[in-house]
């Protein structure tokens, strides 16, 4: 079913923007080209224990010729060009189909078949016993050269992930708050965010901003998390406190936007107070549209944001998947109230 | 100690070496000089015998203030003494340690010649010089061309200038610091013996001067590499800072086009008394053709402070030497240096803080990136803690960015520790840029070619911040992200 559905979206985005329909498909490139943020894409929700293996999201420039037409007569209204949405109206951002992985050095796999899907304004909270492959499941998202995918797919805003260089990926919307950021000693945080920036702002076509007049836009964002302007004078991370890393990555994410954000552990060294900041900073910064997906070993996090859906990882799978009470039941019992 | 050796060894074989004062007191004219270093020549390398009379040549010549008769008196001790060194001084090969790594041939292959010290120095050509607000004075070929600074600059006691200027209370003072100097090279030598003037920068006792006194060096006259000729100029400059005072010195090399083929040869002494402070910056930025073999040569008295800064990119063949020798308890030597090869060249730093008195700190950080695939760096930071340098604190920290195949490096930190209770510690990393920073850049949507950019600067930055003063600081900063 849902292959099928795929195979329309792609079926019609070519009878639409190419006038001239060949057996060849065209490069993925040129849908993007056209629509970059809403591509279109049907009803692909589906239970992730039993979603079917879908390869084929991959890359589905197999197209015949006949679907096109078939397509088009598939589709009853323009409406469905935009967006495409499941039965009750949501949009998927991110689908993840059994995404496999290893580690480059040693060949070792962490993911064994990870499938979620995140739609549009939704909270999804990740947790799980250390070693689960949680965080590796993060690094895996938005590119990190230490892992290796070796099987299944991941399409964000109907793009394939798996293409696209790391700052691609950022570019496109995707964000990771590191568990453990770098240090970049001589490199400024005013510098780095100005970079970043620029980088986003050449994307779109707009102007870039110098230091100055970044600089004011900087300052708002930075009562966001609560600090002070000394902040940005100082070398990206070097010297910084655990909670002073957490806060710079929510100053990121502030400043760059993102329509998912990955929070990998945000909640992991802080104290309350610290914790209420990045909380209300993140619960700021979501909308309609933007996502979120936190990885977490504390329910306490989720006290303060609360999660759409929580998937419980395990051995590189999510083995469950439920509202908030599936979080307080392993505060209280554990992670074998679940494996058990 | 290898190169301590080989120092030593050479002197011993000097036959003269116990007659020295005598000599010396025995000469007074240049004349004088010439004969005895044509008597000796048996005894050496006849390419520095020919290149230290042309040295000699060259300043008899000259009607200044270099002839015999005007000539000052410590500035003629520097040149017996070396005149003498000269005469046993081989040119260096790849055979001995303190060249093992650095290839100086391309020089002893050029057609030296020690520039004339007759021609009318022209400073119009630093037209182009932005304006500093410090007082700064610019050494064409070794002469001071263009004081700009006034008597309104400096306060009262603070002396800049030639030698031969200094008021006569101040002569003799200067002069017993001058001339002590036994474990130079053959470069040392040749500077002394091709110095045509002594510029001196005097602090009195207690005085802080506020702004850092600013000295550019140009060479005037270049050769061309077809033909060979290499004119070599010898700046040489001695600073003494009393008991108490305090001032910062910049050293600004500068090639006045990218591709001017010439040699310059500077020393500077530093004398810094009891409780004196010393901040030197050194930016060598000299043309990529060019060869610039530096000396400088400090002496610390009790509870002094030295800092140095230096950022080199400039030359073909770039090296400086760096001695610090303690004479007294309690001192502060800080060495932050970055050098940096995009071209086809060398740059050699090779350090050594000699430590002979209690409680002296040392610290040591020494960076270099090599982005040429013909481009070599060389370090060699020697510190010794001798018998009665007891509760010594030294310590000393290397690393280098490898950013090209074959790119070379060669680094050899070395501590020659006697003294018994003492803190060292040395460290050397060579490396090409880290990973997880430039994920870290890409995953905020960073291309990798702007994030290796930005580490690249990075990596020198930790030393273009520590130069005291702004000016250099961005000068060094624009230049170094010029280059890359």
């Amino acid at each position: 079913m849902a292959g099928a559905n795929l195979q329309l979206r792609h079926a019609y985005s070519i009878a639409q923007f190419v006038p001239t329909v060949s057996s060849s498909p065209p490069p993925q490139r040129v849908r993007f080209g056209i629509s970059p943020s809403r591509v279109l894409f049907c009803n692909l929700r589906a239970d992730s224990a039993v979603a079917p293996i879908l390869r084929t999201t991959r890359r589905s420039e197999t197209i015949a010729a006949s679907s096109v037409s078939s397509a088009v007569d598939a589709s009853p209204s323009s409406d469905s060009l935009e967006k495409s949405r499941d039965d009750v109206g949501r949009i998927p951002l991110l689908e993840v189909r059994d995404l496999r992985a290893v580690i480059v050095e040693s060949r070792q796999e962490i993911l064994k078949g990870v499938n979620l899907v995140v739609y549009e304004g939704e909270v999804h909270a990740v947790m799980g016993k250390n070693g689960s492959g949680k965080s590796t499941f993060s690094k895996v998202l938005v590119g990190h050269p230490d892992y290796e995918v070796t099987g299944g797919s991941i399409v964000f805003k109907g793009q394939n992930l798996l293409d696209m260089e790391p700052e691609e990926r950022s570019l496109a919307g995707l964000f990771m708050s590191f568990q453990s950021p770098v240090e970049i000693p001589g490199v400024s945080n005013m510098d780095f965010l100005n970079m970043a920036f620029n980088a986003r702002k050449r994307k779109l076509g707009e102007p870039e901003l110098d230091p100055i007049q970044f600089y004011s836009h900087l300052v708002s964002k930075l009562e966001v998390v609560n600090m002070k302007t000394d902040f940005l004078n100082r070398n990206v991370n070097e010297g910084f406190s655990g909670g002073e890393r957490k806060r710079n990555e929510i100053l990121q994410l502030a400043v760059l936007g993102a329509e998912l954000a990955i929070l990998d552990e945000i909640d992991s060294g802080l104290d309350v107070d610290a914790l209420q900041d990045v909380a209300k900073a993140v619960n700021g910064l979501l909308t309609p549209k933007n996502s979120v997906l936190m990885i977490t070993h504390y329910q306490r996090l989720l006290d303060y944001i609360k999660p759409t859906l929580i998937h419980i990882m395990e051995n590189g799978r999510i083995i469950k998947t439920g509202d908030n009470s599936l979080a307080k039941l392993l505060e209280k019992e554990g992670y074998k109230a679940i494996s058990g | 100690m290898a190169s301590a050796a080989t120092v030593l060894g050479r002197l011993s074989l000097i036959p003269n070496l116990s007659s020295k004062p005598k000599l010396k007191s025995n000469r007074r004219t240049t004349s004088s000089t010439t004969v005895s270093v044509r008597a000796q020549a048996s005894f050496s390398d006849p390419f520095v015998l020919q290149l230290a009379e042309s040295l000699e040549d060259s300043l008899s010549a000259s009607p200044s203030s270099s002839s015999s008769s005007t000539l000052s008196l410590p500035l003629q001790r520097i040149r017996d003494s070396s005149a003498e060194t000269l005469l046993s001084t081989p040119w260096p090969s790849r055979k001995d340690e303190p060249f093992r790594f650095t290839d100086t041939s391309f020089i002893r292959y050029s057609q030296i010649e020690p520039v004339s010290t007759q021609q009318q120095r022209n400073s119009s050509i630093l037209d182009n010089l932005t304006e500093t607000q410090f007082p700064n004075a610019v050494i064409i070929d070794g002469f001071v061309s263009n004081l700009t600074i006034g008597p309104s600059d400096l306060p009262d006691g603070v002396y800049f200038g030639s030698f031969s200027g200094l008021p006569d209370d101040l002569t003799n003072r200067v002069s017993e610091f001058i001339g002590n100097f036994d474990s130079g090279d053959l470069f040392w030598s040749i500077n002394g013996m091709g110095a045509p003037d002594l510029i001196v920068i005097y602090v009195p006792e207690g005085c802080k001067v506020e702004n850092s006194i600013h000295l550019r060096y140009f060479s005037g006259e270049t050769g061309d590499r077809e033909s060979k000729r290499l004119p070599v100029s010898n700046p040489r400059v001695f600073v003494l800072v009393e008991e108490g005072g305090e001032i910062g010195i910049v050293e600004e090399f500068v090639g006045k086009d990218e591709e001017g083929f010439y040699w310059t040869n500077p020393v500077l002494e530093v004398v810094v008394q009891k409780n004196a402070k010393v901040k030197h910056s050194y930016l060598q930025r000299e043309s990529m053709a060019s060869a610039h073999i530096k000396w400088t040569f400090v002496r610390q008295e009790a509870e002094s402070e030295y800092e140095l800064v230096e950022v080199s990119t400039g030359g073909k063949l770039g090296r400086h030497n760096v001695h610090v020798q303690q004479l007294g308890p309690d001192t502060l030597t800080e060495l932050t240096t970055f050098h940096m090869c995009v071209n086809e060249q060398t740059l050699d730093l090779h350090s050594r803080i000699v430590l002979d008195h209690p409680r002296g700190s040392s610290r040591q950080l020494h960076k270099c990136i090599v982005a040429h695939s013909s481009g070599q760096a060389v370090f060699d930071g020697n510190v010794r803690v001798n018998k009665y340098a007891q509760q010594t604190n030294a310590g000393q920290l290397t690393r280098s960015l490898l950013l090209k195949p074959r790119a070379t490096v060669n680094i050899k930190p070395n501590l020659q520790i006697i003294a018994d209770d003492v803190k060292c510690s040395h460290g050397a990393a060579i490396s090409d840029l880290e990973e997880d920073q430039l994920f870290y850049f890409q995953a905020r949507g960073i291309d990798l070619e702007t994030a290796r950019r930005a580490l690249i600067s990075s990596f020198g930055s930790e030393v273009i911040e520590k130069f005291p003063n702004r000016v250099i600081r961005d000068q060094a900063r624009n230049h170094v992200k010029g280059l890359l």
